[in-house]
């Protein structure tokens, strides 16, 4: 328990300084903004008490949030996505459940499994990210195409890491 | 009670997950200005309507005020029409003094068209020959000095504005009352030089700098900026850094002024150089 306490403290803490030092700062032509912090919510463990889902999220939003000078739409598209998550892994759950194994990644589960979970995970956070960010609906599919790209750079770059760790 | 703890107890999580969704959305909503303005162009479009017809509703029911004023209004006009027709049927006309003493004849023009960031920038306004405008007429923003007419049509005229670098004018500290002469570099658009200004003169950071009126186009004492920095260049003179009181990036009406004794003025003065 503690030790899981401290290895996911630590995967928060390398998360952000990646966020805030490295992907804030690709901000290709103003449609590609890849966001890889969202991995965290992505590797809590399954059996994960929902109060800590939200209220780690809803911290891991801030401090992206207080960094980025966009108070409170990081946290408000986090904290969405910590609350689908339990109905995602619901949805997409293997045959044998998760009780085997409660650590969510791609060694256990496979690359396929891995890829439907961050894609969908990913989709619902950057949805709420950039239409809450142009919060209207006028320019709703260049919205959509923002969506989309920054998504599918997100989902490399979480995928990468994530193979990164299996190569361990 | 059991009920009410039972069913927090059950909804626990959208509970929180909606206080934490709630105070985001209250942060997007309170500290990003256009978020703001949106949410708030929402509200106003719901209850617009309302409060149109209550506007109607009390504009009615004021209606006698609003009459009773209009009629005040127009005695007003009626009398203030009546004397300027007399006036001008008049056979006779009276000649106040003051037109012969009067000096400067002022009308107010809007800007059209503007820029800052060349080396020699005109404005142009709205007002041409056909509205008195003449070449040579000085240019005022509302706060300072802002160009000189070079050239009308007959609904419009260019002027040089302060920023360009073919503009000199003819200024002087107030406080002790030295000359010199103004000119822009260039550079920055709050900032112009003064230069002229011997170096026995004393010099303070925030001395406020205005025209002298030798030049027959500005008239005396019009505010020009004050004073940022100084320094010694060479043996003689200083070379002033003056920060503009006008803001030409937003200037939009500018009072242009006439001086109906320049040739007057020109005349004499060249009968001796």
């Amino acid at each position: 328990m503690i030790n899981s306490i401290i290895r996911f403290g630590l995967i928060f803490i390398v998360l952000m300084l990646l966020q805030v030092l490295l992907f804030n700062n690709i901000q290709f032509s103003g449609y590609i903004n890849p966001y890889v912090y969202i991995m965290f919510i992505l590797l809590l463990p399954v059996e994960t008490p929902a109060w800590i889902l939200l209220l780690s999220s809803f911290a891991a939003g801030s401090i992206i949030d207080f960094f980025s000078g966009s108070p409170g739409m990081h946290a408000s598209a986090s904290v969405l996505t910590a609350f689908v998550r339990p109905y995602v892994l619901r949805i997409i759950s293997p045959r044998d459940g998760y009780e085997a194994n409660p650590e969510l990644s791609m060694i256990n589960y496979g690359f396929r499994w891995f890829f439907t979970y961050t894609l969908l995970i990913v989709l619902v956070h950057h949805t709420a990210l950039f239409y809450l960010e142009v919060f209207r609906f006028a320019d709703f599919f260049r919205t959509m195409l923002r969506v989309l790209l920054s998504s599918l750079f997100s989902i490399t770059f979480i995928l990468l890491i994530e193979f990164y760790r299996k190569g361990k | 009670m059991r009920n009410l703890l039972n069913f927090l107890a059950r909804y626990n999580n959208l509970i929180i997950f909606l206080i934490l969704e709630g105070l985001s959305i209250y942060f997007v909503a309170t500290r990003n200005s256009y978020h703001n303005t949106r949410i708030l162009f929402a509200v106003r479009s719901m209850t617009y309507g309302i409060e149109e017809k209550i506007n109607n509703t009390r504009n009615y029911l004021s209606l006698r005020d609003i009459n009773k004023n209009l009629a005040a209004e127009n005695v007003a006009l009626k009398n203030s029409l009546e004397r300027l027709v007399r006036g001008e049927n008049s056979p006779f006309f009276s000649v106040s003094d003051s037109v012969y003493k009067q000096q400067y004849i002022h009308t107010t023009a809007e800007v059209i068209n503007n820029s800052v960031a060349r080396q020699k920038n005109f404005f142009t306004i709205n007002k041409g020959a056909l509205q008195g405008i003449k070449k040579d007429m000085a240019v005022n923003s509302s706060d300072g000095v802002a160009g000189v007419i070079v050239g009308c049509s007959d609904n419009f005229s260019i002027a040089m504005s302060l920023l360009n670098l073919d503009f000199k004018l003819s200024v002087r500290i107030k406080s002790n009352g030295y000359f010199g002469s103004l000119s822009w570099d260039g550079r920055d658009y709050r900032k112009a030089v003064l230069s002229e200004i011997p170096q026995h003169v004393s010099v303070s950071v925030g001395d406020t700098i205005e025209t002298t009126g030798f030049s027959a186009v500005f008239p005396e004492g019009i505010l020009v900026g004050t004073i940022s920095d100084f320094e010694k260049v060479g043996g003689d003179f200083f070379t002033i850094k003056i920060s503009l009181v006008t803001d030409f990036k937003k200037m939009h009406f500018v009072d242009v002024i006439g001086n109906m004794k320049k040739d007057e003025q020109l005349q004499l003065q060249n009968l001796f150089q």
